[in-house]
């Protein structure tokens, strides 16, 4: 554990009271097969803009489900991509944490109860398996893991799944028909892009590395600054976002949390070969990464940018980029990956990890 | 090392129609609990939300969050680095929210990793006008758990769902468009309950407990208090008959706390807690039931000392 006095709370390496170790075995991910170019989505918007969507963002296009696609079967189709990649089949999980922020069991209804993760349990036949839902907007997923990392540390399960599916691009259609320029508080909306991912995170066998540094706090002075809920008028929800401050905030506050957490497991920012950062759009993203290795001298050596052909898929972002690039072959045994959310609420959350042959092997499909 | 329960304390709607959202409820109930305890907010390590019906349904940001800035716990703009912060996110398991994030809070608070945790549950209808039959009381409810050198705290956690029995319990937001009008129309919350949801409830949670009372080698008789869910409003006291603890260690709650959503077993704590029974109680089952059907159950050992707690 990291000293109590870091502001982040967080786990940093093995000691007495975590004896082991937690890494990452799979990644899956589903993706629906529609694609909506930024384009398009401006044709639709109801008000004349002189907004470049993709000048302003970078994103070229979006996925979007279709009719019966849901966050639901996004989620379950994620899971099952997952386990076809793992040595592992439903019934060997401990832990089954959904993190979908959107929560569509059909085109036009929102369940709050069972819990989604629940449903994906049992199509995954996952039936040991303690599940709940865990909600921390688009930081949901790495919030999952830091949960799983920490019962692993402990010795309380061996391995766990988290998992979500966004079916979110509604919020860009909303915002289509109310946005009138770039100042419109639903801007963000139009970024969105839907999506499913999944990773299962295990105790790591005796001398690998896995999982080094896990670490999140709430900047909660800042919890209002992105807010989303159902449209009163309208099928789906809206989201309002002040996201000119949401980025200032991040680029203040973010660096000294990230070089304080760096600092207090001993590594830093030069040791990590790539930074997968929340997608949010390219120039925030770059950005961010600019400032960021301004501020800590140093910078990682690859920075993973995959925004601009899925979209923001909110809580699924990290994962579905790590997966693009597994898929691609872009990683080698001992590369350090560092997942770093910032998300309403405002949340910042950090997990390092040393990739190892069986992550690498995720092309693979067993 | 282990975890003990500093203090539990619930809130209930106010007269003014703003003082029932669910925010407010969690707000006060969390205030309360740290007035309670007597500790500061920014003594908070992990602040967990487990509401599940919220102002206008907000899905984004955490509710947690929100509440964390309305208590005032650690806003940390800038961080103060060399102090520590708050980590503040949300948990949706129903009925069995509580014990799920005990279990969260536990697993970082144990071992010293954090200090003290605190989960708030809060539910309230999110807009009566297009809500049918909203069953639950509006009720706030925050429960803080602290570190603690001695041996002591939660010993087992056993939470297990029952997918057979998913369909007796389901609350769903659905489009409902105006006389075919796709983009016309109103967003209502609909809530199904099935007539066999209390008896299975009861039998599930009869099951699951007796499972964790044999794994830890407990007898039932040796139960000092039963804290359990209050909705469905029977299960509480058929459960306690069902597993053979009697009436007198299952707290009775307020009747206007009878038919609490998640924030239930701490409002069956507080009563507890006010009747004294839980400062000489040595060990305490907590049961809970929601929709899935999911039971969350869970074995707690009081530390040897409790002069320290704050009744």
């Amino acid at each position: 554990m990291v000293a109590a006095t870091s502001w982040m709370l967080a786990d940093a390496m093995r000691d007495a009271r975590t004896p082991f170790v937690a890494r990452i075995e799979s990644v899956g991910a589903s993706l629906p097969e529609r694609r909506v170019t930024s384009q398009e989505l401006m044709a639709s918007a109801r008000h004349h803009t002189r907004i470049d969507l993709e000048r302003l963002t970078g994103i070229r296009e979006h996925r979007m489900c279709g009719s019966g696609e849901t966050s639901l079967s996004l989620a379950i189709a994620a899971a099952r991509d997952c386990l076809a990649r793992s040595r592992y089949s439903g019934t060997d999980l401990d832990m089954v944490i959904d993190a979908s922020i959107t929560r569509y069991v059909d085109d036009s209804t929102h369940r709050f109860e069972p819990p989604l993760s629940a449903s994906v349990k049992q199509a995954i036949g996952a039936n040991r398996a303690t599940s709940f839902d865990l909600g921390n907007a688009c930081a949901g997923m790495l919030t999952g893991v830091l949960v799983l990392n920490r019962f692993i540390r402990r010795g309380a399960i061996r391995r766990g799944m988290v998992v979500s599916g966004e079916r979110i691009t509604g919020l860009g259609t909303n915002a289509a028909r109310s946005i009138r320029s770039i100042f419109s508080l639903q801007l963000a909306s139009l970024t969105l892009g839907d999506a499913g991912a999944a990773v299962i995170v295990e105790r790591a066998p005796e001398g690998h590395d896995g999982i080094v540094l896990a670490g999140f706090t709430t900047l909660a002075e800042h919890s209002r600054l992105c807010v989303g809920l159902p449209a009163r008028h309208h099928p789906g929800a809206q989201m309002f976002t002040r996201a000119r401050k949401i980025h200032e905030v991040a680029m203040a506050d973010g660096p000294p949390l990230i070089a304080d957490i760096l600092a207090r497991a001993g590594m830093q920012l030069g040791e990590i070969d790539w930074l997968i950062p929340h997608q949010t759009s390219v120039r925030a993203i770059r950005a961010g990464e600019r400032v960021l290795g301004e501020q800590l001298g140093e910078h990682p050596k690859h920075l993973v940018v995959t925004v601009d052909e899925y979209g923001n898929t909110a809580s699924t972002t990290l994962f579905l980029a790590l997966h693009r690039y597994l898929d691609d072959h872009r990683f080698h045994a001992g590369d350090k990956v560092m997942l770093l959310s910032v998300a309403s609420g405002l949340e910042v959350g950090v997990v390092v990890f040393v990739m190892d042959e069986l992550e690498i092997d995720h092309g693979h499909v067993h | 090392m282990g975890t003990f329960i500093d203090a539990a304390v619930t809130s209930l709607g106010g007269g003014h129609v703003f003082g029932r959202g669910a925010l407010h409820l969690a707000d006060a109930a969390a205030r309360a609990c740290l007035e309670r305890a007597r500790h500061p907010a920014d003594e908070l390590d992990l602040l967990v939300h487990v509401g599940v019906y919220k102002d206008f349904e907000i899905a984004e940001p955490a509710l947690a969050s929100i509440i964390q800035e309305d208590i005032d716990a650690n806003l940390g703009s800038p961080p103060r680095l060399g102090h520590h912060g708050t980590f503040s996110f949300d948990v949706s398991n129903g009925g069995c929210g509580v014990i799920t994030a005990a279990q969260l809070v536990d697993s970082f608070v144990a071992d010293g990793g954090a200090r003290r945790g605190m989960i708030v549950a809060a539910d309230a209808d999110p807009s009566p006008h297009t809500t049918q039959d909203f069953p639950f009381a509006p009720a706030g409810g925050a429960l803080l758990i602290s570190h603690v050198d001695d041996e002591g705290g939660f010993e087992r956690f056993d939470t297990r769902t029952f997918p057979e029995h998913a369909g007796q319990f389901e609350t769903q937001l659905r489009w409902e468009p105006h006389a075919g009008r796709t983009h016309r129309g109103r967003n209502v919350l609909e809530l199904f309950e099935a007539p066999a949801f209390a008896a299975t409830c009861i039998e599930a949670g009869t099951l699951v407990a007796r499972e964790l009372l044999a794994a830890t080698e407990t007898p039932a008789g040796s139960i000092d208090l039963l804290i359990a869910s209050q909705y469905p409003p029977t299960f509480a006291r058929e459960l306690g008959r069902a597993l053979g603890i009697a009436d007198d260690r299952v707290p009775r709650v307020a009747p206007e706390l009878a038919r609490t959503h998640t924030a239930g077993p701490i409002a069956a704590l507080e009563a507890a807690i006010a009747s004294h029974r839980f400062a000489v109680a040595r060990r305490v089952l907590f049961v809970t039931c929601g929709a899935g059907l999911t039971i969350g159950a869970a074995l707690f050992r009081t530390p040897p000392a409790t002069s320290f707690f704050a009744g």
